[in-house]
């Protein structure tokens, strides 16, 4: 049964693999010829095939895929840890190679007969056996003579290719327009601290009112934040939670819960409730608050769950109750972790503090966008640097904190 | 009445069908020291953890005093695990806690469950603990964290939390197998001891020199099979064969 699972799925990694790579080419050339997005004045062309055509690239597939998996170990039988081996474990003929090719043509049709030993294994006196450990055999071919080396070349190369396609990435204007950016560098360093202690007059803010600002939005978000994921994260781990039918469905909505408000970035949240409570730095908190449980419960029940079980196992059996061995089995084991996650969470929420201004959220991050928005480079150069020595501190102290208590 | 008796016990744990016990029958008197023998993966740790229903029975029942356990609702087993103590191969200490919040732990049942989360414990549990380690001794030892301790005193440390149960039955699952010679036997006698003060005392041993020092009977397991109950005097060299297989030999441990 394990070997008729894995060579479904290898067969099914082949697959995708070669109908990426000639998807994949097909589209790399069409992107250098007919469509152009860095040319909108070009009409867009698109792809023909008649039914015929396709059929024959979808076999052409199926006999690219089959002929690796022959004259292997191809990518999927690779990654699966498998090869094909003679009778005695020794390596295949070519003669052998050939029947089996020819015979798996036929798999669809016979295979089910005995899943644990297809018939074109049996004409061509070759099986499935895991790879050797590595050492036993000798160095081995370089991956450029490899099936499953030349594979994974081409699946790199490919997808370097489109993605420089599909990016759009433009070199000459990187390089030739250089020059346009010059007066933000300059603005940078001629730094303006006019506004650091004194308020601007229109935006009503000081460089350091923001920045309390926004070091109170990620102090509120943090610790509030903790508070609700350290109950959550026990309701999230399968070792603690998952007994019985119920407690699998609080695991699984607890997961679902982090993993979906996890997905979605703080900026979103940040929009969502700059419409919910209005802009300013509420909104900017929610946001920071909402993913920061999310995002600090998936860690946290991650960690309940590594933990030692020897310790649940005896508290239980001392009659204790399950928040009973929470309290002492459970909770003594990782607040260690707890706390440096938490202290790491800090990091990223400071940080993230400034981004979700971007969308109303206040703090320090208002300003920039404010200055940037009025093309006053010299005052963005100013807040930016006070920011980053701000950081700077910060994760040097979080960090010696955090090495203390791990 | 026997203290304990397990009739037709079967556990088949569902992942990986494996059948760890199959039909075990036998029943123990109060005060006796019963010893488990067997080889490693012959059903010993999930017989003992049957008995407090740390693993669930899939088959056949267990009285402890005449009540039958494997009824019991979850919380009124909770109400018998706390006259039934355990100590683990493995010692399972909070490592990070002190000796004396780990032992602490072994009144967690006696006690409402928003005080001990709180940490609260009464006055009167405090003065056991001490009288526990005291004991066992390592009275010394109160505020030390339980990692700093050498694997000898870690057992110590576990038999003293099942001490503060107060508990009527020991269950000691291979208790010194991570010990030395020498360390095995000191915490051996500290059970013996908790046996000769009237307690029925389970226990699962990987050497059969121990077993015959310190059991009055001897259940030897087979793949999940009863395959001696007995004293310890009636294993002879045919039965150690059978139970530990051709090429065993037995050795001593002094
Ligand atoms: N949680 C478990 N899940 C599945 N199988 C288990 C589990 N615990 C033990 N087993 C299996 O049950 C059998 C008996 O194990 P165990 O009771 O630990 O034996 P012993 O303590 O004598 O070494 C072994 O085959 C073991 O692999
Ligand atoms: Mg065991």
């Amino acid at each position: 049964m394990k070997f008729l699972r894995v060579r479904l799925l290898s067969f099914i990694l082949d697959l995708c693999l070669w109908a990426y790579l000639l998807y994949g080419g097909f589209t790399l050339h069409y992107l250098n010829t007919r469509w152009r997005p860095w040319r909108p004045e070009e009409k867009f062309v698109a792809p023909e095939l008649s039914p015929l055509g396709w059929a024959l690239v979808v076999l052409g597939i199926l006999e690219v895929v089959l002929f690796t998996r022959a004259f292997g170990p191809s990518l999927g039988q690779r990654i699966f840890g498998v090869r094909l081996v003679g009778e005695g474990g020794g390596k295949p003929s070519f003669s052998q190679r050939w029947l089996y090719f020819f015979a798996s043509h036929l798999a669809l049709f016979l295979l089910w007969f005995d899943p644990e030993r297809p018939f074109y294994e049996r004409v061509s006196r070759l099986r499935l056996a895991p790879l050797p450990e590595p050492g036993t055999e000798g160095p081995g071919p370089r991956w450029y003579f490899t099936t499953h080396g030349l594979s994974a070349f081409l699946f790199l190369g490919l997808t370097l290719a489109l993605g420089w396609r599909l990016t759009e990435i433009d070199l000459r204007s990187f390089v030739g327009k250089a020059s346009k950016s010059l007066r933000i560098w300059r603005g940078l360093i001629n730094p303006d601290f006019r506004y650091l202690f004194v308020p601007d007059p229109r935006i009503k803010l000081s460089f350091i009112d923001g920045l309390v600002q926004s070091l109170y939005m990620a102090l509120l978000a943090t610790i509030a934040g903790t508070a609700v994921a350290f109950p959550l994260s026990f309701l999230g781990a399968r070792n603690i939670a998952a007994r019985g039918p119920i407690g699998w469905l609080v695991y699984s909505l607890t997961r679902g819960f982090f993993n979906v408000f996890r997905a979605v970035e703080s900026t979103y949240w940040a929009a969502i409730f700059a419409i919910w409570v209005g802009f300013g730095p509420f909104a900017g908190s929610m946001a920071l608050f909402i993913h920061t449980i999310a995002a600090l419960g998936k860690l946290f029940s991650e960690q309940v769950e590594h933990i030692d079980p020897g310790p649940v196992e005896a508290v239980t059996a001392t009659g204790a109750n399950l928040l009973q061995v929470v309290r002492y089995a459970v909770v003594p084991q990782v607040i260690p972790q707890f706390l440096a996650f938490t202290i790491y969470r800090w990091d990223i929420n400071l940080r993230m503090a400034t981004v979700v201004a971007l969308v109303g959220g206040g703090g320090i991050g208002r300003l920039i966008f404010e200055y940037k928005d009025d093309l006053q480079w010299q005052l963005v150069g100013g807040v930016i640097i006070l920011f980053m020595i701000t950081v700077w501190i910060m994760d040097y102290v979080s960090g010696w904190v955090r090495e203390r208590i791990v | 009445m026997p203290h304990l008796v397990v009739e037709n016990l079967t556990k088949v744990y569902e992942r990986g069908k494996i059948r760890a016990l199959f039909n075990v029958s036998f029943s123990v008197e109060k005060g006796e020291f019963l010893v488990l023998i067997g080889l490693s993966g012959s059903g010993k740790s999930t017989l003992l953890r049957c008995i407090n229903r740390l693993v669930e029975p899939t088959s056949g029942r267990i009285f402890l005093n005449g009540v039958e356990l494997t009824k019991l609702s979850p919380r009124a087993m909770r109400k018998v695990r706390r006259k039934i103590g355990m100590v683990f191969q493995q010692f399972n200490l909070v490592k990070r806690a002190t000796v004396l919040q780990n032992v602490l732990a072994g009144r967690l049942g006696y006690n409402s469950t928003l005080s001990t989360l709180l940490g609260r414990f009464p006055k009167e549990d405090l003065r056991r603990a001490q009288e526990c380690l005291e004991r066992v001794g390592l009275l010394d030892k109160m505020y030390v964290r339980a990692d700093q301790l050498s694997g000898g005193q870690q057992q110590r440390v576990g038999i003293a939390r099942a001490l503060m149960q107060e508990p009527e039955l020991l269950l000691a699952d291979e208790p010194v197998s991570a010990l030395d010679p020498a360390t095995s036997h000191s915490v051996m006698q500290y059970i013996e001891q908790i046996n000769k003060d009237g307690v029925t005392v389970i226990a699962s041993l990987h050497f059969l020199s121990l077993a015959r020092r310190y059991g009055q009977r001897i259940i030897a397991l087979k793949a999940g099979e009863i395959v001696f109950d007995g004293l310890p005097e009636a294993i002879d060299d045919r039965k150690f064969k059978e139970i530990y297989g051709e090429e065993a030999e037995e050795v001593e441990v002094r």
